[in-house]
């Protein structure tokens, strides 16, 4: 990686982009497409993407890659969303999901290093972002983090296109591992980009340094109430 | 015609249905008067697609989110209601009714805090408060069904004597473990005093109050109005990812206690499920929001 790739932005630089600089890019996420995306870029995707919301699902991923299994669902080069989902089988002997959102990232922390580095993973996303170890190893590999929309079941569902495959069935629905065609999924937010800028972690700092201040300022509202 | 079982359990399955498909009018309003404000492109996009989420799901009769939650219902009863039937049963049976029958079905949120299993049952499920209301003729049924997303955000702490300044520092401190996790912006419920319990239920009650209703104490008022602005000025934005608008609402509320001060923060969500509706004696059923 060349250094001004890997240069990381400030806060002061993390301002989001006009609705019409938003651009479709193709799934699975090439390594190159991901490491020219900056923090607060927002984005549309097309193609496919692997997904599930369950907790249980990720650690028989990660004892695949320590064991050196083959996922049930290829995922080198791929992506690997934190998203939910209710699917029912249709007439025809095949998957339909009936709605999808985003679950909260936060929780599969200490089990994403593993797998954005073994899967060379090139994007990971749901809500709330990943915590500096996955920053890391997303800085490392070339991956992105994508935010979506909580609460956004209708426009997420609407996206897609076809269920691919569908595996560990013996999981409750939203744990399944799913890999699904989308088209204009999205908008999603750059949370973290493939050069360690991350917009929570950049946020939080931001909020934490405005403490005294917004402290000071409720001292002063108190004091003229 | 009295207040039966029948019209307890169909009421309690509809609240829950009917929430999970629309955003509540004054949240609606509350995200177009942030879009107003909001300075930033970003959070200004995350803005308008919430509104987009959320006429969508009412337009074509989605969810607005997959976490349906788990069921949560306030029942407060009149004391000149006249009830026939077992109505804590009604709730109960109403839920597994409406698992059977609901388009699309939910998914397994209900979880064994021991082992971890997941279903549509469990025990205590659905989660109910009971409350009296005198002299009223009617059930109160409010359902807020709740989420994981903004759930596990709630926090309490106990104080002795504090200041309003270690309060109000007590919240701006969950405001901040909470950060860009709970779907911003969020409505903010703040229970000060009573007992671990009471404080408790009272932070949780505060949510449901409307947004843009003013507190009736002069004292609260002015608290929720700093609070606001104090947490709006932290930046995490819609959905955390930047911008003005971290919370819609902060809704204070308060009971007497002894010295030992409980305080709780909790969180709902942007979509800020809530319906609520009335039976009365003469059976009727009137719908709230």
């Amino acid at each position: 990686m060349s250094a001004p790739q890997d240069q990381k932005q400030g806060t002061a630089g993390l301002n989001r982009p006009r609705p019409a600089d938003i651009r479709t890019l193709r799934f699975p996420l090439t390594r190159d497409d991901a490491r020219r995306l900056r923090a607060g870029d927002m984005i549309l995707a097309d193609g496919e993407i692997v997904i599930t919301a369950g907790l249980p699902t990720v650690q028989r991923l990660v004892a695949c890659a320590e064991e050196a299994r083959d996922p049930p669902i290829a995922l080198d080069g791929g992506s690997l969303f934190h998203l939910g989902s209710y699917s029912q089988d249709t007439a025809d002997g095949g998957l339909e999901i009936l709605y999808m959102n985003p679950t909260t990232s936060t929780r599969f922390n200490p089990l994403m290093p593993r797998l954005i580095r073994h899967f060379g993973l090139t994007a990971v996303g749901g809500k709330g972002g990943l915590d500096a170890g996955c920053v890391e190893a997303m800085r490392e590999v070339g991956c992105v983090y994508l935010s979506f929309l909580g609460g956004g079941a209708p426009l997420h569902s609407a996206a897609i296109k076809a269920v691919r495959e569908v595996a560990y069935p013996d999981l409750v629905a939203h744990y399944r591992l799913v890999r699904l065609a989308v088209e204009g999924l999205g908008p999603l937010t750059v949370g973290i980009d493939a050069h360690g800028n991350s917009l929570f972690d950049a946020l939080q700092q931001q909020a934490a340094d405005r403490m005294p201040d917004i402290l000071a300022r409720l001292d002063a509202d108190r004091a003229a109430s | 015609m009295p207040i039966t079982y029948d019209a307890v359990k169909a009421l309690s399955a509809q609240l829950y249905d009917w929430s999970l498909r629309r955003v509540p009018p004054d949240t609606l309003g509350g995200l177009e008067a942030a879009l107003a404000t909001e300075t930033q492109d970003g959070a200004r996009q995350v803005l308008r697609m919430m509104l987009g989420s959320a006429r969508k799901a009412e337009a074509e009769d989605r969810f607005v989110c997959s976490d349906a939650g788990v069921p949560v219902y306030h029942v407060t009863i009149g004391t000149a209601a006249r009830l026939d039937g077992d109505i804590k049963a009604a709730i109960s049976d109403g839920f597994d009714a409406l698992v059977e029958r609901i388009s699309p079905p939910l998914l397994k949120h209900v979880t064994n805090p021991l082992t971890n299993e997941r279903g549509h049952k469990g025990r205590d499920m659905p989660l109910v408060t009971w409350d009296v209301a005198g002299g009223a003729d009617w059930v109160e049924i409010l359902c807020q069904p709740k989420a994981l997303g903004s759930g596990r955000w709630a926090a309490l702490e106990t104080f002795s004597f504090p200041t309003l300044a270690q309060i109000e520092e007590y919240v701006m401190k969950v405001v901040m473990q909470a950060g860009s996790q709970h779907c911003p912006p969020v409505i903010i419920g703040v229970g000060i005093g009573g007992s671990f319990d009471v404080a408790a239920r009272i932070a949780s009650k505060a949510t449901m109050r409307a947004i843009g209703t003013t507190n009736p104490e002069p004292m609260l008022a002015s608290m929720e109005a700093r609070l606001l602005r104090a947490v709006n000025a932290t930046g995490f934005g819609p959905m955390g990812t930047g911008g003005d608008t971290t919370a819609l609402a902060v809704h204070v509320d308060y009971a007497s206690g002894h010295g030992y001060t409980p305080v709780a923060v909790c969180f709902n969500c942007w979509i800020n499920r809530r319906t609520r509706a009335r039976i009365h004696n003469d059976g009727s059923v009137e719908r709230m929001e």
